[in-house]
């Protein structure tokens, strides 16, 4: 990539200034550690962070999270705060899937408890978990359903038999974002998503059957019901094609109209309109829209999960919801910046929300803790639950890192790989992996990613999220 | 080199994947960028013409155009579970494509998924004329 001028600021923050460039309105912040800021380098990353920090009413800095990768427009892994009178909306800010997020589920069952059977549960799942790439989902929405899921997201699902009603308040928002606007999601993208709710996706989407490895943080743990060598199940997938419809719509739109309301920016994939315009409006009723269809998909995917464990097992197994974060949202919060407080839309791209103890946003079981945070891993490596901490709030709007961060690009991953070998490697480690491509496998393979331990030990050690616990892969259904 | 190049091939991208496609006419180059794009998506061996869809964008330059139209092939591949035999595209107006396609709806032991594109995007778009030759490339979000 071209030279970007990063000034260290600790062991885990560096600085683009905000006038390395032309047009930006504020500084970068990247965390980010010696190891992987060379990584980071490789890509066109952090010039898209600094083409962020022109965007019109931006907050405070913009923020690279240690899992930055390249992405459209915003970089993944990046955070911006604009604000809420003078700020803009980017599409593209949130991504082509609204909502895309994690569950983790805790079950009643020990690693040793599942190991005899994990064929057949994994087989199991993928029979019962529908990936939905060349199939359609199991469960088929009337019409004047789907606007109700719309407004309701998780919730909907939990009335119509797909949930149990405890988990209706351990997700972020409840599981539902205030204000979404059906009427606002084109005729098109609720055409597209419909069929798919219940249903994984492809890409890096995933469901994990794992096992916790290390507790680092037995308080938070004992809050999460999650002990050493306990069974947990990881559920990554997102708005389907509902939400990609929702985002192209919406970056069409802006496209058009940014001329009008005088915006000039370095990349047409950043695309936005003022948060106040019918546009920035209409847009935000749409996003929350999608983004309570993703809930609502993910909900489904746990109803099925249950039905798959309760036929290899017994109906005496339990699988309890322990929290949902989404990593690709526009959230209205408030902020403190430079001493006062502000309401801003935080855009949060490959971010994970990370509220410290005591936030009212926080469930009650968790509100002495802190929220609890899913990194997942890449596919036969780990993962990782994590609790917000007080310094995400004061530097990063109560935000940190979603992931391992992509390395290598697709066709990279898959050069020389064959499945059979990939496969036979990840079983002589204890993973089973059962995938609706190919592709699938190979180009998510762990060398394609960041070492996720490595994007943790940053996060911890900035102080922006605590370590919880550390979890295990057994068996990986992919799309 | 008398050569000539393939009709589109498949790019690199650290998160991603994009394509570059190549016409004689802008035309071709839009029906070129569509049969790239349905490519990443599945295999398109053998469709045949059973049925035919009329599928129609509309952008403020060539650069929206492109990505519309490709974006409305998305939705009609997506949505509809088709695949596609024959695309005959013409503008109607500068900036508006009009295309017939002619196909079959997916079965899916025939056209197996190879990836779910989310969306096509303006990221690194290029589209160029040289030589009488157009020449675009492209980037899906998957």
């Amino acid at each position: 990539m071209s030279e970007v001028l990063l000034e260290p600021r600790d062991e885990y923050r560096y600085r683009i200034p905000r006038n390395a460039a032309i047009g930006m309105r504020t500084d970068v912040l990247v965390y980010s550690s010696q190891a992987l800021i060379k990584q980071i380098q490789k890509d066109q990353s952090l010039v898209q962070a600094m083409n962020v920090a022109t965007l019109p009413g931006i907050v405070g800095p913009s923020l690279a999270m240690p899992d930055i990768h390249q992405g459209y427009g915003f970089p993944i892994g990046g955070v911006a705060a604009n604000d809420i009178e003078e700020g803009v909306v980017s599409p593209g800010g949130v991504g082509f899937d609204i909502n895309c997020g994690v569950r983790l589920v805790r079950s009643t069952l020990t690693k040793a408890g599942v190991q005899s059977r994990l064929k057949q549960l994994i087989d199991q799942i993928f029979r019962d978990v529908p990936c939905g790439t060349g199939t359609e989902g199991r469960i088929k929405l009337k019409r004047d359903e789907i606007d109700k899921v719309l407004v309701k997201g998780a919730r909907w699902m939990i009335e119509n038999g797909y949930g149990e009603p405890a988990d209706a308040e351990l997700a972020e928002a409840a599981g539902a974002l205030k204000g979404a606007l059906p009427n606002k999601v084109s005729e098109r993208a609720k055409e597209r998503g419909t069929p798919q709710i219940g249903t994984l996706g492809s890409g890096n989407h995933f469901l994990e059957v794992q096992y916790v490895d290390r507790v680092h943080d037995s308080q938070a743990a004992q809050a999460m019901g999650i002990e050493k060598d306990q069974v947990v199940i990881l559920i990554h997938s997102g708005s389907r094609g509902l939400g990609h419809q929702v985002c192209t719509d919406y970056v069409a739109l802006m496209n058009q109209v940014m001329a009008k309301y005088g915006i000039e920016l370095p990349d047409r994939q950043l695309a936005c309109a003022p948060i106040q315009s019918l546009e920035g409006q209409s847009y935000l009723g749409a996003m929350a829209a999608a983004a309570n269809f993703a809930w609502a998909n993910r909900q489904g995917i746990l109803h099925f999960l249950r039905d798959a464990f309760r036929r290899v097992f017994s109906s005496d197994v339990r699988l309890g919801l322990i929290y949902d974060v989404c990593h690709n949202i526009a959230k209205r919060e408030q902020h403190v910046v430079d001493g006062q407080r502000r309401e801003v839309l935080v855009h949060r791209k490959g971010a994970t929300r990370a509220f410290p103890a005591g936030n009212p946003e926080i469930p009650e079981a968790y509100r002495h803790v802190g929220q609890p945070v899913f990194v997942p891993g890449s596919m036969g490596t780990a993962s990782w639950v994590l609790v917000g901490q007080p310094r995400a709030m004061q530097e990063s709007f109560g935000s940190v890192c979603h992931g391992a961060g992509r390395l290598l690009s697709r066709t990279a991953a898959r050069k020389g790989k064959n499945i059979q070998e990939e496969r036979r490697k990840l079983e002589e480690n204890g993973i089973l992996v059962r995938s609706e491509s190919r592709d699938g496998i190979l180009e998510e393979l762990p060398e394609a990613y960041k070492d996720v331990d490595e994007v943790i030990e940053v996060v911890h050690n900035a102080g922006l999220a605590k370590k919880v616990a550390r979890l295990r892969p057994m068996g990986v259904i992919k799309g | 080199m008398d050569e000539s190049p393939p009709v589109f091939e498949l790019l690199d991208h650290p998160a991603d994947i994009g394509f570059r496609a190549r016409g004689a006419t802008l035309e071709e180059l839009f029906a070129n960028c569509a049969h790239a794009l349905i490519s990443i998506i599945l295999d398109p061996a053998s469709a045949t013409a059973t049925e035919q869809w009329r599928m129609e964008a509309e952008g403020s330059d060539l650069e929206s155009l492109l990505v519309n139209w490709l974006n409305e092939v998305l939705y009609y591949v997506d949505t509809k579970r088709l695949v596609f035999a024959s695309l005959a595209i013409e503008f109607p107006e500068l900036l508006r494509v009009r295309c017939t396609a002619r196909g079959e709806r997916r079965d899916p032991a025939k056209h197996p998924v190879r990836l779910s594109v989310k969306a096509v995007t303006y990221h690194q778009l290029v589209i160029s004329k040289e030589q009488d030759r157009w020449m675009a490339e492209v980037y899906v979000d998957v």
